[in-house]
């Protein structure tokens, strides 16, 4: 460096340094400030109300799902105070953005429920960020939660109810279906958290016990955008099918890269159990054709109450960019929503977590985006429809379905 | 063979996006000894036009074409109205830079809504070699990361202008007791290192996508490729980052092997290209190249 330039030094005063790092301080409050969004009824009078909290992720990696579940949730909601609210009380909704960010997450849902005292909270899309918020809702908070998303399983918190299909419900036909497709090798590129490491428990038993191998079984961190030394992995090792767990914003780079290494030009496929209709989000085109799916709803599910659901929720968003699909939760949510609206009737509007959770715990409903579902006793999950869909030019094709599938958890 | 092949032109690829990335920084850091906290911003700004040249429906080659000015543009208003003050105080310079780069990020973050947006690459689809299959874009990127290059070097080599720069590079007392401008210098520069960045995140957009942390994701490799590089010429970081766009990727591909692939996680991989990095300073303080005033 320049020996002149040395000998200039500033000399910040100490006062000047103070008032400087106060008033950073103070900007940093007003900037922090209330992040909440609050939708009242418009009927309301001042008690009587039901407070639902949605905490979800409307902004980060995760945004396109989060913000059709927020959409979703007031389409729910608005049928719900429309037809005279649960018992003649209109319900109220509170969205928190966790912003696809756990630590984040945690301060947002707290103001959910120390500050707007929310009667129950639905939301949270990826495993971490419902182990993250998890606690805070159901332990130290005291609410009733609802998880509306896929997941690995093995979720038995008591008062935490799960209205997304589970590994058993999304894997036990697709796998068997993929063999039977003549895949014998399968890799399994996956992101490293929870989600995929559990469900590619689940995925390898069900593989081995079908009588197919899995080569390839690797875990990455979540912002990776390099895949070739993978994708070459792919290729060497001769695989017929990837199953697919990486998210985003690893999905889109990996999904091109293996496009691009001409892996399904060369006959290999590929399947992702959240992959639906929002996917042109997160992936290319011609990185989604041909993909297999399995989920609890696909916009081609012929079923009267499905339709009408789509037409209503595209006539309440016009022109909206996200669509109402299954591997975003909001299917799950509109579950959730309607079997709380349930169990409330049930309790004959009592809204102690400890008497709705109970209810909650034995509720049919007979219509439901994919068909009827139901709680199964004494594990907090849904049993559902689930359909095997795959993708050509754009639309999903559902190729098999199942009905009222069990999920096979906490039993 | 075919492997290898794949290997060299993976790597390349993403060594050249390195490159184009640092080049920018390298110079701006070489001449006016400023760590440019701002310069991951200038490659966001890069991607970000291009992203809106695609959503106004006008050709993203347009866009790619257009970003560099845009960005260089931006980077001589910085370099006018902050950066200029703190050339006598390197540290603070490197505090506004990192304010500056924050500020760009979080205008940006809500301006895409929070989210990751996809870019189409003007050039999709794949190119064909024997029965190996290239994608089409990554190939654009290395021949236009070599066009580019040569002709930084030929600027800085060969011409006039680039003699003053080298000039001032080497010793800037000296350039100014002989008539040379260095404030000029320095305002054409550093909005010369910001058009480069901004060149490098419209063109590797489409290989990833549109964030608001990605000009993030490449600081902290960028700012290794220059402290690996050394500073002070323009041939060491650009050497540094081919090494760090190498290793990257690199480290991933050792996993082919038998051995190796039990013991390195593709996270731990990640880690590996920091600790060599830091091996490497530690025999080689200066950087690879260690010329120039530092």
């Amino acid at each position: 460096m320049d020996n002149n330039q040395n000998r200039y030094r500033s000399n910040p005063s100490r006062r000047s340094f103070l008032l400087g790092s106060s008033a950073l301080t103070a900007a940093g409050w007003i900037a922090a400030g209330t992040g909440t969004f609050v939708l009242k009824p418009n009927w309301a009078h001042a008690d009587g109300h039901i407070k639902m909290g949605i905490a979800t992720d409307i902004t980060g990696a995760i945004g396109a799902s989060g913000n059709t579940c927020w959409q979703v949730a007031q389409l729910a909601v608005s049928q719900i105070n429309d037809a005279g609210g649960i018992l003649g009380r209109p319900i109220e909704l509170i969205l928190e953005d966790t912003a696809s960010d756990p630590g984040v997450a945690v301060g947002n849902v707290r103001r959910l429920i120390q500050k707007h005292e929310v009667d129950v909270v639905l939301g949270g899309i990826t495993s971490a960020m419902r182990e993250a918020i998890k606690n805070p809702i159901t332990k130290r908070g005291k609410t009733l939660y609802l998880y509306p998303q896929l997941y690995e399983g093995q979720e038995c918190t008591s008062h935490l109810y799960c209205t997304g299909p589970t590994p058993y419900q999304q894997c036990s036909e697709l796998i068997p279906y993929l063999i039977k497709q003549g895949n014998k090798r399968f890799a399994m590129p996956s992101a490293n958290y929870i989600w995929p490491q559990l469900l590619n428990k689940w995925t390898r038993r069900i593989i081995e016990e079908n009588g197919g191998e899995v080569v390839l079984e690797e875990y990455f961190p979540l912002d990776q955008v390099e895949y070739s030394a993978t994708v070459g992995k792919i290729k060497s090792e001769k695989v017929d099918h990837v199953f697919l767990t990486i998210i985003p914003p690893g999905l889109g780079p990996f999904g091109k890269q293996l496009f691009e290494s001409g892996f399904q030009k060369e006959g290999g496929t590929v399947s992702c159990v959240y992959y639906d209709e929002n996917s042109p989000f997160y992936v290319e085109p011609y990185a989604l054709e041909d993909t297999y799916s399995c989920l609890d709803f696909f916009h081609s599910v012929n079923d009267p109450f499905s339709k009408q659901l789509v037409k209503d929720y595209n006539a309440m968003f016009k022109d909206t960019n996200y669509l109402l699909t299954a591997g975003t939760a909001s299917t799950g949510m509109y579950r959730g929503i309607k079997l709380y609206e349930q169990g409330v009737i049930a309790t004959n509007g009592d809204l102690a977590r400890e008497a709705v959770s109970e209810a909650l715990d034995n509720i049919s409903v007979p219509e439901g985006p994919g068909g009827p579902y139901k709680t199964v006793p004494g594990t907090g999950h849904c049993a559902m429809n689930m359909y095997i869909a795959q993708n050509k030019g754009g639309d999903w094709n559902i190729i098999s379905s199942a009905n009222m599938v069990p999920p096979n958890e906490c039993a | 063979m075919d492997e290898i092949i794949k290997i060299t032109f993976d790597i390349l690829s993403f060594s050249c996006i390195m490159v184009l990335i640092v080049s920018g920084l390298a110079i701006i850091a070489s001449l006016m000894g400023i760590f440019n906290f701002a310069h991951g911003e200038f490659v966001l700004l890069g991607a970000y036009t291009t992203y809106l040249f695609q959503e106004a429906g006008l050709p993203v080659w347009a866009g790619m074409l257009v970003a560099p000015f845009v960005v260089g543009a931006f980077g001589l208003f910085l370099e006018a109205t902050i950066i200029r003050r703190f050339y006598n105080a390197a540290i603070v310079a490197m505090l506004a830079t990192y304010a500056i780069g924050l500020i760009v990020r979080e205008i940006v973050r809500p301006l895409i809504g929070g989210r990751f947006w996809r870019v189409t690459e003007p050039i999709p689809g794949l190119f064909e070699i024997g029965d190996m299959s290239f994608s089409i874009w990554r190939g654009v990127i290395i021949i236009l990361t070599i066009i580019i290059m040569t002709g930084c070097y030929l600027f800085l080599a060969k011409t006039n202008y680039g003699l003053k720069i080298r000039g001032a590079m080497e010793n800037p007392a000296l350039a100014r007791a002989s008539g040379i401008s260095t404030t000029k210098l320095y305002s054409f520069t550093f909005a010369f290192g910001a058009a480069l960045a901004g060149l490098a995140g419209a063109l590797m957009v489409p290989l990833y996508l549109l964030f608001a942390d990605l000009g993030l994701r490449f600081l902290v490799m960028a700012f290794l490729s220059v402290m690996l590089g050394g500073v002070g010429t323009f041939e060491g970081p650009v050497l540094g980052s081919a090494l760090i766009g190498a290793l990257v990727p690199g480290f991933q591909w050792l996993r082919e092997l038998p051995i190796i692939v039990d013991i390195l996680s593709p996270i731990f991989s990640e880690v590996l290209v920091f600790i060599t990095a830091i091996i490497i300073v530690k025999f080689k303080p200066q950087g690879l190249i260690k010329r120039g005033r530092l």
